[in-house]
C-alpha cells in the first residue's frame, strides 16, 4: 500500500536535511569530542570556534552552551547585495550558487560530487554574496532559534522575505518558458532546496494541465505524422515526463 | 563656591519685545544685536554712548553672525542678508528660503555660512561665491541650531526631532558622521529653550543642554559622554557659551539665572539673576560678556568673571573636560601617532605664554603675530554665543600639536617607544579593557570616586565571573587560568600596589597584595603559570612567585622599559635600545628562563620596519614569542632557545588577507592571541584603534606567510580562470610548505629543549611527514603541468626530509603515473645517492 504522499520532499523533510549543514559555533562550555555516525565532532573549547552540524549547534544553543555564528551571506549587507543582483543585475535568472569549495579540474576527483549539505557553505568561512542550496531553511532556523546571534535580525528577516518573494515570482515566471512547443526547459541553477520543494507541486500541476490541454493537438499531430511516415515522434513522447 | 553678585546692571533697551540675538565680531571691537524690530544695532566696545543703528533691515530677526568686515542676519521672512561693517549698510542677500530662517552661523575662518530654516535642508554657503552651496539633507525635521566646530571641518545640527546630526565637511560632499541620540531634547523651532551644541574651543568636545537641565559634554573622537555640568539650573537652559579659552562656561536658563561654570571642576563659580536671557556672547579677549533677553534688552556686562576667578580668562587654551583626557592621560597605552615625515619632529605640546611678554604688555587686541598660537587662541576670539565665529589664522592646526616650523628649530630628540600593557585598551568615555585574552576579559568602569572591575570568562563552566568595587583604581590587569593580577599606579601617599587573586583556593584567603617602593610605577606586567613579572619605571624587573614571594629582582639592560610577557618559566622583556637610523629607538628584547636562570636571548633586536611600532607581545599557546606590529604583521620568533640564533618569521600579514582584497573594506585588527596555529583577533571597522563595548566577537585567521599577494577575484575568461586555478593550487601548496617548515622547526625546538612528552614527539614526526606530503603534492602538480617542469619537480624531491626512502619511492611512482620517465630515472638516482650516503654515515 502506497502512502498518500506526493512525489518529492515535504518542507519538513527539507528542513531536516538542512540540519546536516555544518555551522560554526563559539562554545561557552567545554565539550569533549562526540563520536557520531558522521564522524567525531571537534573538541569544543571556549572561545575557539568549531564547525559542528546544525542540529547539534541548535541543541547546544538551546542549552545556552554555545553561540552560533551566522554565515557571512546571512548578514544584511550581503543579503542586500544578493537582492540587488536578483532585482537589478539579473531580473530574470536566479543569483548563482556559491562556488564549489574544491576546485573542479579536468581530472575527476571524489570531491567533485560532494553536494549540500556536505559542503561547508554555511560556516563562518563560507563566501558571502551567494545563496547556498539550503538558504531559506537555514535562514529561517537561524532567525527562530538563534536570533540573538544574528546582527540586525529584523532587517535580515525582511531581506529574506524580499528574496523569497523575488525568487518565487521568478519561479512562477519561469513556467511561461515551459509552455509551448519546443520549449519546456528552464534553468534552475541557484534554486534552493526549499524552493524546489515548494515549487514542485505547482510546476508539476501546471505541466500536467499543459499536457492535458496539448494532448488532443498531440494526437492529431501524431496521426498526421503517422500518415507522413511516422518520424520523430519518439522525442515528443519524452517531452514532459 | 557659588557667589551671587548683587550689583544690578542696567540693560539697554535695544529692540522691541521678542527674541533678540547678538554677536561679537572676532576682533572684539563691535557687538551686533538684532531683534524683532527692523533696526540692527552695532555697539562699539568700550564706548558707552548710543550704538550705530542700521535701519533698512527686515523685522523678526532670528539669527546673527559676524566677521570683522561684515555680518549676516537671518529673519523670519526667509532672507539671509549681508551687511557691511565698513559702510554700516545693507550689502546683499546671501540666500533665500521659503520658510523662516532659524539659525545663521559662520565658520571660524569666515569662509562658510550655514543657514537653517523651517525647511528640512540646511544650506552651507561659500561666502565669496554664494552660488556654491552644500546641502545637508539627512535630518527628517527642521533644524533649530547650527554650530561649526573650531576647525570648520564639522558642523553639528540640533534637529527638532531630538537628535544631533554631525556632518563632516572635509570633502566636497558633506557626509553624515554621526547621529547622536539621547543628548538633547525634542523642541520646536520657535521655542526659547535651547538645544544648541556648543563646541569647546579645543575642538575635541562639545557641550549641549540636556532634558534634565544639565549640560553634557561629549567628545568628538569616540562620541562618548564626558563630564557633566550638573545641579546648576532649575529651569530649561536657554543659552550656552564657552569662554574664548574654554576655561569657563556661561549658561542661562528659564529659572532667571545666568551661571558661570569652571570647566575643570564643573562647579558654579558665579551666579547672576537675569530673566529670560536668550543669547550669550563672550568678548573674545576682555572680561566682558554680553547677553540679550526676550524683552529686547541688551546687557553688556563688564568684569563678568569675578575678581578672584579672572585669572582663568588669562589662561591659554584649556582642554575640554574629559573623564580621561587622552592627551593628559599618562596611560600605558598612550601611543604616539605613526611617525611619518614631519610628524617625526618631537612634539613637546603646547607652548606656554612667557610671563610679561610683549604680547601681554600690548594687550591681545592686536592680532599681529600669526605664529604665536597663544595669541591666536586668545586674540582670534572664540565668540561662542549664538554665532561661533571669528578668525584664527591657524585654524586647521591642532592647538596641541603646535606649528611644525617652530619645532624644527628645537634640538632633536629621539623617539622612544612608549610602554604598554599587552591586550589592554586606553580609556574611552569611562570604560576601558584592562585585559583581553582567550581566557576571558577584564574591564573597568570609572565611577568618579572608585572603579568597578568585572572579570568575565569565556568558559562559564570552569570559572565563575566576578565583579568588585575597586578603590585602588587599578589600571593594569593580567588574566590566566589560575588567577587575575592587578596593579594600580602610585597615589599621593600610597605606593604602587600589585594585587593577585587566584581563581581557586583551598585556604580561606589566598589573594595577596604587595607594594612597590615609593615613587616606582608599574609600566607593564605579565602573569604565567608559575611567575608574576612586573617591569617598573625604575627599570627593575621584579619577579614574584604566584603567591607573592619575591623571587628575583634585576635591572633591565635596555631602558626605558616597554613591556613584558611570560610563559611558564620564560620571561620576555622589551626595552628601548639605542637610536636607529630612522630616529626611533631600536626595541631590544631579552628572553630568560627564570627557574633555570638561563638567558636564552640577550638584548636582541626586535625586527621592525622603519618607523613602525609594536602593538602587542605575547606567547603563543605552544610557548613561542609572537609580536604584532603597526603594519599589521604577526611575527614569531624561531630558534629562540639557542642564544643568537633567533630570527623573526612573519606568520600572517593582515593587509594581504583575502577579505580585504576587494579594497572596499577598511579594517584593522586588535591582536588577542595565537593558539591552535591561528591568529585570534578582534576586527576593528573603519578608523577604530581599540575594541569597545559591547565586546566584539573574536575572529580567527589561519596563518599565511606573505609570499605573494592574492590576485583579485577572477573575471570572465574561463581559460584564464583555469590557469589561475592551477597557479593558485601550486601557490597554496607552496605557502603550506613554508608554513609547515616554520611550525615544524618550532616543534623541533620544543622537543629538543624541553622534557618532551611522547605525544609531542609523535606530533613532530607527523608534521615532518606532512611536509613531505605537501612536497609530493606539489611535485604531482608539476608533473601534470608537463615535461618541461621536470627540474623543478626533481628539486622538490631533493627537499624531501624522509630518510627511509619511502617518500622518494612514492615520488618515483608519481612521476611514473604521469609518464615522466626521465624524471623517474633521476628520482631513482637521488634515492640511491641518499641511501648510500646514509650507509656511509
Amino acid at each position: 500500500m502506497a502512502l498518500p504522499l506526493q512525489a518529492g520532499l515535504t518542507p519538513m523533510e527539507v528542513a531536516f536535511l538542512c540540519e546536516m549543514e555544518m555551522v560554526t559555533v563559539v562554545p561557552r562550555q567545554r565539550l569533549e569530542s562526540l563520536n557520531l555516525l558522521s564522524g567525531p565532532t571537534p573538541i569544543l573549547r571556549p572561545p575557539h570556534r568549531a564547525p559542528i552540524p546544525l542540529w547539534l549547534a541548535l541543541l547546544l544553543k538551546r542549552q545556552r552552551r554555545a553561540n552560533i555564528l551566522p554565515p557571512p551571506w546571512l548578514l544584511s549587507s550581503s543579503l542586500e547585495r544578493i537582492l540587488k543582483y536578483e532585482t537589478e543585475t539579473s531580473p530574470l535568472a536566479f543569483s548563482p550558487p556559491p562556488p564549489h569549495p574544491h576546485p573542479v579540474t579536468s581530472r575527476s576527483s571524489p570531491t567533485d560530487f560532494v553536494s549540500p549539505p556536505f559542503l561547508p557553505s554555511s560556516t563562518a568561512d563560507a563566501p558571502p554574496d551567494y545563496l547556498p542550496y539550503h538558504w531559506l531553511e537555514l535562514g529561517e532556523i537561524f532567525l527562530e532559534a538563534a536570533s540573538d546571534d544574528v546582527p540586525e535580525q529584523d532587517r535580515v528577516r525582511g531581506l529574506l522575505r524580499d528574496l523569497r518573494e523575488v525568487r518565487m515570482s521568478k519561479m512562477r515566471g519561469s513556467i511561461k518558458g515551459l509552455e509551448g512547443e519546443g520549449g519546456g526547459v528552464s534553468k534552475m541553477t541557484g534554486v534552493g532546496a526549499m524552493e524546489v520543494a515548494e515549487g514542485r507541486g505547482y510546476i508539476v500541476g501546471v505541466l500536467d494541465g499543459l499536457r492535458r490541454l496539448g494532448s488532443s493537438r498531440e494526437v492529431a499531430r501524431r496521426e498526421r505524422e503517422a500518415e507522413e511516415g511516422g518520424e520523430g515522434s519518439e522525442d515528443e513522447e519524452m517531452g514532459f515526463e | 563656591m557659588a557667589t551671587t553678585t548683587q550689583v544690578r546692571l542696567r540693560g539697554r533697551p535695544a529692540h522691541t519685545r521678542g527674541p533678540t540675538f547678538l554677536s561679537y565680531t572676532p576682533d572684539g571691537t563691535k557687538l551686533i544685536t538684532v531683534g524683532s524690530n527692523n533696526t540692527t544695532r552695532v555697539y562699539k566696545t568700550g564706548f558707552d554712548g548710543e550704538p550705530t543703528n542700521i535701519d533698512d533691515c527686515p523685522e523678526q530677526n532670528t539669527g546673527v553672525a559676524s566677521t570683522d568686515d561684515f555680518f549676516l542676519v537671518g529673519s523670519e521672512d526667509g532672507n539671509v542678508s549681508k551687511f557691511s561693517l565698513e559702510t554700516m549698510a545693507f550689502d546683499k542677500y546671501i540666500t533665500r528660503c521659503s520658510l523662516p530662517i532659524r539659525d545663521v552661523t559662520l565658520s571660524l575662518d569666515g569662509k562658510w555660512c550655514a543657514v537653517s530654516s523651517d525647511e528640512l535642508v540646511v544650506k552651507i554657503i561659500r561666502m565669496n561665491d554664494t552660488s556654491s552651496v552644500m546641502f545637508l539633507r539627512e535630518q527628517p525635521k527642521p533644524v533649530k541650531h547650527l554650530s561649526f566646530d573650531p576647525s570648520g571641518k564639522h558642523i553639528a545640527l540640533s534637529c527638532t526631532d531630538g537628535l544631533v546630526y554631525v556632518y563632516s565637511l572635509i570633502n566636497d560632499e558633506p557626509e553624515l558622521v554621526r547621529k547622536i541620540d539621547g543628548l538633547i531634547r525634542t523642541l520646536e523651532t520657535e521655542d526659547e529653550i535651547s538645544s544648541k551644541v556648543v563646541w569647546h574651543p579645543d575642538g575635541r568636545a562639545f557641550a549641549a543642554p540636556t532634558a534634565t537641565r544639565d549640560i553634557q559634554v561629549m567628545s568628538r573622537g569616540d562620541w562618548e559622554n564626558q563630564r557633566t555640568f550638573t545641579n546648576g539650573h532649575n529651569g530649561d537652559i536657554t543659552a550656552l557659551a564657552w569662554s574664548p579659552n574654554g576655561a569657563m562656561l556661561a549658561s542661562a536658563a528659564k529659572d532667571w539665572k545666568v551661571l558661570l561654570w569652571e570647566t575643570k571642576t564643573q562647579k558654579v563659580i558665579a551666579t547672576y539673576d537675569y530673566a529670560d536671557v536668550m543669547d550669550i556672547s563672550w568678548h573674545p579677549t576682555k572680561n566682558l560678556l554680553s547677553f540679550t533677553n526676550t524683552e529686547g534688552w541688551v546687557y553688556i556686562y563688564n568684569d563678568f568673571v569675578p575678581e578672584e576667578h579672572s585669572h582663568l580668562l588669562k589662561l591659554p587654551l584649556q582642554p575640554a573636560p574629559f573623564i580621561h583626557d587622552p592627551l593628559s592621560e599618562i596611560s600605558a597605552n598612550a601611543r604616539r601617532p605613526i611617525t611619518n615625515g614631519l610628524k617625526d619632529i618631537p612634539n613637546r605640546g603646547a607652548r606656554r605664554g612667557t610671563p610679561d611678554s610683549l604680547d601681554d604688555i600690548l594687550g591681545s587686541d592686536i592680532m599681529g603675530d600669526e605664529d604665536d598660537f597663544v595669541v591666536d587662541d586668545d586674540g582670534a576670539g572664540y565668540a561662542s554665543g549664538l554665532n561661533a565665529n571669528g578668525k584664527r589664522p591657524n585654524g586647521a592646526v591642532d592647538p596641541y600639536v603646535g606649528s611644525v616650523n617652530k619645532r624644527r628649530t628645537q634640538a632633536w630628540e629621539p623617539q622612544i617607544h612608549d610602554s604598554f600593557q599587552p591586550g589592554s585598551t586606553p580609556w574611552r568615555g569611562n570604560r576601558k579593557y584592562l585585559c583581553l585574552n582567550l581566557i576571558g576579559f577584564v574591564w573597568t568602569v570609572d565611577q568618579d570616586t572608585h572603579n568597578t572591575i568585572t572579570v568575565e570568562f569565556y568558559d562559564h563552566e570552569f570559572h565563575r565571573d566576578f565583579h568588585f568595587t575597586d578603590t585602588f583604581l587599578y589600571d593594569k590587569a593580567c588574566l590566566n587560568e589560575n588567577g587575575t593580577l592587578f596593579s594600580c599606579p602610585p597615589n599621593d601617599d600610597t605606593p604602587a600596589t600589585i594585587f593577585y587573586r587566584p581563581h581557586e583556593t583551598w585556604t580561606a584567603r589566598a589573594d595577596w597584595r604587595t607594594q612597590l617602593p615609593k615613587g616606582e610605577e608599574v609600566t607593564a606586567m605579565s602573569l604565567s603559570d608559575s611567575f608574576i613579572t612586573v617591569t617598573t619605571s625604575a627599570q627593575y624587573v621584579r619577579i614574584y612567585t604566584l603567591f607573592g614571594i619575591p623571587y628575583r629582582v634585576y635591572r633591565q639592560k635596555s631602558s626605558p622599559t616597554v613591556t613584558c610577557a611570560s610563559w611558564r618559566d620564560y620571561v620576555l622583556t622589551l626595552g628601548n635600545g639605542p637610536v636607529g637610523a630612522d630616529g626611533n629607538t631600536k626595541l631590544l628584547y631579552t628572553i630568560q628562563n627564570i627557574k633555570r636562570d638561563e638567558i636564552c636571548q640577550s638584548e636582541d633586536v626586535v625586527a621592525l620596519p622603519e618607523g613602525e611600532t609594536i602593538k602587542s607581545v605575547f606567547f603563543s599557546d605552544n610557548g613561542d614569542p609572537c609580536i604584532y606590529d603597526s603594519t599589521g604583521t604577526l611575527l614569531t620568533l624561531l630558534h629562540w632557545r639557542t642564544p643568537s640564533q633567533a630570527t623573526w618569521v612573519p606568520l600572517l600579514d593582515t593587509k594581504l588577507l583575502s577579505r580585504l582584497a576587494s579594497g572596499k573594506k577598511q579594517e584593522t585588527y586588535f591582536p588577542v592571541a595565537v593558539a591552535d596555529n591561528k591568529f585570534h583577533c578582534i576586527i576593528l571597522k573603519g578608523t577604530d584603534q581599540y575594541p569597545y563595548f559591547p565586546r566584539p566577537l573574536l575572529s580567527e585567521f589561519d596563518f599565511q606567510i606573505p609570499l605573494s599577494s592574492k590576485p583579485k577575484a577572477d573575471s570572465g575568461d574561463d581559460a584564464e580562470a583555469e590557469a589561475e586555478n592551477e597557479s593558485d593550487e601550486l601557490g597554496k601548496f607552496e605557502s603550506d610548505f613554508v608554513l609547515k617548515s616554520v611550525l615544524t622547526a618550532q616543534q623541533q625546538d620544543l622537543v629538543d629543549f624541553t622534557k618532551s612528552s611522547h605525544s609531542q614527539r609523535t606530533a613532530l614526526a607527523r608534521m615532518e611527514v606532512e611536509i613531505d606530503k605537501t612536497l609530493l603534492q606539489m611535485m604531482a602538480v608539476e608533473c601534470r603541468e608537463g615535461e618541461e617542469r621536470g627540474m623543478r619537480a626533481l628539486e622538490m624531491v631533493t627537499l624531501l626530509r624522509d630518510s627511509t626512502g619511502r617518500m622518494i619511492e612514492a615520488a618515483g611512482k608519481v612521476a611514473e603515473r604521469y609518464g615522466r620517465n626521465v624524471l623517474g630515472e633521476k628520482i631513482r638516482e637521488v634515492g640511491e645517492m641518499r641511501l648510500s650516503a646514509m650507509e656511509e654515515d
